[in-house]
């Protein structure tokens, strides 16, 4: 569905009345995974979920969670028509539990300290945090904020024989139906993003809920609230709201102004988290001065956020220098803003 | 009557029965191609996968392949024939199936890991043919999974994708692995007090259609990327020889006896005519 009565054309998935959507400013992510623990403490922590996260925060440039998930595939082809099949990620990928030498300090008294056993310790989740890339004095990072995308055309949803998964018509939402589930896990091979997780207890797949019993009105204290991951995180990086909200800063910074920037947008399934590009200071020569080369190269985020990521930067370039002179910017009144209220627009879910 | 009419009636009946007494038990048996369903009074010893009858069981080869469903690699399927024996008591089916597969694959335990299985595929309505993937809405299917992890589920289909479980199962299975080869064994009342169950025949001149297909985890192979068969008609065996035998004699004595009252009849009317 395309509404278009602002006079901007706001594409949503022809099925559904809304989409959510969330905007995530990369600038100001400390990499502390609150929101990571946040997500785990209400969805994920048993019942074998213990490898999933839901919401991971991963350095770039990095191997990412599940590691190199960019190589796996899946999502569509380029007329957005096939569905291109991916790989399943190894389970070590996810990062998998390492063996301990509990028996041989438990049982053959061993002098040695508790330690992982030999090559036992090669991966996890954040293996390769704050590596990034680069040389000293001009290597760079950034963190990576990901979620489930609830895509407007979701190849997961495609990716399933017994239309397992659907988007929820009232607000776009992506949802596993565990009843229909039989854990075939086409659906974690066909998201690009590798953010459908198989649950091998229950035998079915499970993802992303965006925290639906809490825009809903059914979580802590009955009241309407944002999903935990976005609530909880120190710095309150994220905006929530419908992306076809035009009164919502999302809808402004994504349609109106063209700041946030799709992860991946040749993955063709048209994500609804979009993203803030990351600035970093520019690059020092041999001698400490500074230079007019970026330190994040523009190659590596284009990489990440296709060509719009260029326009996305000088256009917020352009409006920092309007604050520095000292006039008035709403794009960046939007980023800066410490009203939770504004950040998060849940009058729209408890209207729906 | 008279006596020498009497004792003719006597002695037909004695051949009729007689000639009854020496017809082959197979008699009656369906001859085209098929999952032969042999008949036996007890099943004592077939009620085990291992079980000593299944050596003198008569066993099919059934030819598989990809069944071609829309889904990725559903081409890449590795096993290509299996074997199946059926026997039924007057109340149970038992229905042994094995095929070759060099790994045995019984976890599901990581997200890379599939298990071996297998299916049999009944109509829901035993005399349709319903379409071989999956059945339809108007023709369904029921279909008893077995799975490698040791699990099974009796399902009911109506087309690709529809696959729901029953609540209650009725089908049983025993498995073993041996020597590279996996043996099941399904059995299942004939008629289960359930329903949309397959009723399994229990007649000679009634007719099911049987289909299969297995899996091979290994090769990650799972929902459609299965090597599958074609319908197959189930051959039922036929009815208990010594009840039959019983059958024969009734309609030999009731064709002689027939007979006997119509010559009888026709000597009144000649009698009263002369
Ligand atoms: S990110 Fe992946 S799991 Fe989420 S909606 Fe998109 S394709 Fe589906
Ligand atoms: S809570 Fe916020 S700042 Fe911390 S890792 Fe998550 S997104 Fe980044």
């Amino acid at each position: 569905m395309s509404t278009s009565d602002g006079g901007e054309t706001i594409d949503i998935a022809d099925d559904v009345d809304h989409q959510v959507a969330m905007v995530m400013d990369l600038n100001k992510c400390i990499g502390c995974q609150t929101c990571t623990i946040a997500c785990k403490t209400n969805w994920t922590d048993g019942g074998g979920r213990e490898y999933m996260y839901w919401n991971n925060v991963e350095t770039k440039p990095g191997a990412g969670y599940p590691r190199d998930w960019e190589e796996l595939g899946g999502g569509w082809d380029e007329e957005g028509d096939e569905r291109t099949p991916g790989d399943l990620p190894a389970q070590e990928d996810y990062g998998a539990p390492w063996d301990f030498n509990h028996e041989q300090i438990m049982y053959e008294g061993s002098d040695e300290p508790l330690r992982p056993m030999d090559n036992a310790a090669d991966w996890s989740p954040n293996w390769d945090e704050d590596e990034g890339a680069g040389e000293y004095p001009n290597s760079y990072y950034f963190y990576l904020p990901r979620i489930c995308n609830h895509c407007t055309h979701p190849s997961c949803v495609e990716a399933c024989p017994r239309s397992a998964l659907y988007k929820r018509e009232e607000d776009g939402i992506v949802l596993v139906d565990q009843d229909r589930c039989r854990g075939y896990r086409y659906c974690v091979e066909g998201c690009p993003y590798k953010k459908v997780y198989y649950n091998a207890m229950k035998k079915t797949s499970e993802k992303c809920i965006f925290c639906y019993p809490r825009i809903e009105g059914e979580g802590p204290d009955g009241e309407v609230r944002a999903p935990a991951c976005a609530e909880d995180c120190p710095p309150q990086l994220r905006l929530v709201g419908y992306l076809d909200d035009e009164e919502g800063p999302i809808h402004k910074l994504v349609n109106e102004y063209e700041v946030a920037v799709r992860l991946h947008p040749e993955y063709r399934t048209e994500p609804n988290v979009y993203y803030i590009p990351p600035f970093a200071p520019p690059q020092h020569a041999a001698d400490g001065e500074t230079t007019d080369e970026d330190r994040i190269p523009r190659e590596y985020l284009e990489e990440l956020f296709g060509p719009a990521v260029n326009d996305a930067l000088e256009t917020i370039e352009r409006e920092r220098e309007k604050v520095n002179r000292g006039e008035d910017s709403e794009v960046m009144e939007m980023l800066t803003t410490t009203d939770t209220s504004d950040q998060y627009r849940l009058e729209v879910f408890d209207e729906a | 009557m008279k006596r020498n009419e009497l004792l003719l009636v006597a002695v037909l009946a004695a051949v009729v029965i007689g000639a009854t007494a020496v017809l082959p038990p197979g008699v009656g048996a369906q001859s085209e191609r098929g999952i032969p369903v042999e008949y036996t009074a007890t099943a004592d010893d077939l009620d085990s996968v291992t079980g000593n009858g299944w050596e003198e069981v008569q066993s099919v080869t059934v030819p598989l392949s990809s069944a071609g469903a829309d889904v990725p690699s559903a081409d890449d399927v590795t096993i290509e024939q299996m074997r199946a024996q059926a026997v039924r008591t007057d109340s149970r089916l038992y229905l042994r199936i094995s095929w070759a597969d060099p790994t045995r694959d019984t976890s599901e335990a990581s997200v890379r890991e599939f298990a071996d299985g297998a299916a049999v595929q009944l109509p829901t309505d035993g005399d349709q043919q319903p379409p071989i993937a999956m059945g339809s809405r108007e023709s369904p299917v029921n279909v008893w999974y077995w799975s490698g992890s040791g699990e099974t589920e009796e399902l009911f289909a109506g087309g690709p994708g529809t696959t729901t479980q029953f609540q209650q199962t009725t089908v049983a299975t025993e498995h073993t692995y041996a020597d590279g080869r996996w043996q099941v064994l399904f059995t299942r009342q004939l008629a289960p007090d359930e329903p949309n169950r397959t009723t399994v025949p229990s007649a000679a001149d009634e007719e099911t259609s049987v289909a299969f297909a297995v899996w091979n985890g290994s090769n990650m192979e799972v929902a459609g990327q299965k090597s599958a068969s074609q319908w197959h008609r189930v051959a039922i065996g036929p009815a208990p020889p010594a009840y039959e035998r019983v059958l024969w004699a009734v309609a030999g004595v009731a064709i002689v006896i027939t007979t006997l009252v119509t010559i009888q009849g026709i000597r009144h009317t000649g009698g009263d005519g002369s």
